[in-house]
């Protein structure tokens, strides 16, 4: 006997997403999914951002989902927010962050004290792109070291996300890296992403980044 | 900040135990869990012949990884006999700018008439289950509607 049927695999993952989604908009919170592929700088990043959105007012927890122990943790510690860990291999091995582990970790949270929540996804530019999380946003951070083919490489990430923060600009006068060619290649992948160039060292690009999420929230 | 003061816990937590996640491993699992929602009451998992999946070109999902995990977990599941079929779903979109409509070759979307970046995609993005095949003899069907 033959079944024909049309059932989306992923509904039981979207479920959760939704409930997500749900304590989400009671609670007034602005949910950013933050990924990009390891080492691009979302931890200096959110070190960095979080400070400036708490001098708008606006008090910010993140979900800390990167793989390799709490050291992500550790360094968000001096910002004095809620942050929840939620990887649970000490070697690694997970490859991104499902929307079941985002509702056990919003237990954790105070969620009408939180005005911004950032889910910072473990590094990978593949597998967190298929998942939602039920976030507001999603946003992937490429570092220019990473080279400029990535968003060709990558499609999927770079067509979810609403906006691309290219990380590291400070570095761009030592590399090969044409930041134009990277951008042309944003725009073909994704002509309605917003894209942001950043260096967290310099400073560069952080205040745009800031009024981006201050004017969504 | 005056809340967090007033909270007695420090603003870390222990890990959330959430279980390891594999991309293709956990949409192994997930055809699965469809494909039993979706039985008729009637028919055995370990009837199932055949699980009829689309994934779209968009979703990164690497198919001889698939079926590897889906052959590895099939029997866990109840279903020992199931072959997985997949079918890969080309990508499709309209143009925002001029309406056009076109099925990209390569990961580039662009719109081949006006050049416009501003893509909507139609097509090719998700993983649906299309069709189930059982085994079920005419006996079955009728009588045994005790295992599922």
């Amino acid at each position: 006997m033959d079944i024909p049927i049309i059932r989306d695999v992923l509904e039981e993952s979207n479920a959760r997403a939704q409930e997500n989604r749900a304590l989400f908009d009671r609670h007034g919170v602005f949910a950013v999914n933050i990924m990009s592929s390891p080492g691009s700088g979302k931890t200096t990043l959110l070190a960095k951002t979080i400070p400036l959105l708490q001098q708008r007012g606006l008090s910010c927890a993140v979900i800390e989902g990167d793989i390799t122990s709490t050291l992500d943790s550790e360094r968000l510690k001096p910002l004095g927010i809620p942050v929840v860990q939620a990887n649970t291999e000490p070697f690694g091995g997970d490859c991104h962050v499902g929307s079941h582990l985002v509702q056990a970790a919003l237990k954790h949270f105070d969620l009408a004290r939180v005005n911004v929540l950032f889910i910072e996804n473990i590094g990978n530019l593949v597998c967190p792109a298929e998942f939602y999380l039920g976030e507001d946003r999603k946003v992937v951070v490429l570092s220019i070291t990473e080279g400029e083919d990535k968003p060709l490489k990558y499609p999927l990430m770079f067509r979810e996300c609403s906006a691309c923060l290219l990380s590291k600009m400070d570095l761009a006068p030592h590399l090969d890296v044409n930041v134009e060619t990277l951008k042309e290649n944003l725009r073909r992948t994704n002509g309605r992403l917003t894209v942001i160039p950043i260096s967290a060292k310099t400073g560069e690009g952080i205040e745009r980044w800031v009024e981006w999420i201050v004017k969504k929230t | 900040m005056e809340w967090r003061e007033k909270r007695k816990e420090p603003p870390f937590y222990p890990p959330v135990n959430g279980g390891r996640d594999m991309h293709e491993l956990y949409i192994a699992q997930s055809i699965l869990s469809s494909v039993k929602k979706s039985l008729p009451e009637n028919v055995a998992t370990e009837a199932v012949t055949q699980v009829r999946v689309e994934v779209g070109q968009l979703d990164a999902v690497v198919s001889e990884s698939l079926l590897f995990l889906f052959n590895a977990i099939k029997s866990e599941s109840g279903m020992p006999a199931a072959e997985l079929l997949v079918e890969t779903i080309p990508v499709r979109c309209r143009c925002g700018a001029c309406g056009h409509e076109f099925t990209l070759d390569l990961p580039v979307f662009l719109c081949p008439v006006c050049g416009s970046g501003d893509t909507v995609i139609l097509q090719g993005r998700g993983i649906r289950l299309t069709g189930i095949s059982a085994n079920v003899d005419e006996d079955t069907e009728h009588g045994h509607t005790d295992h599922s």
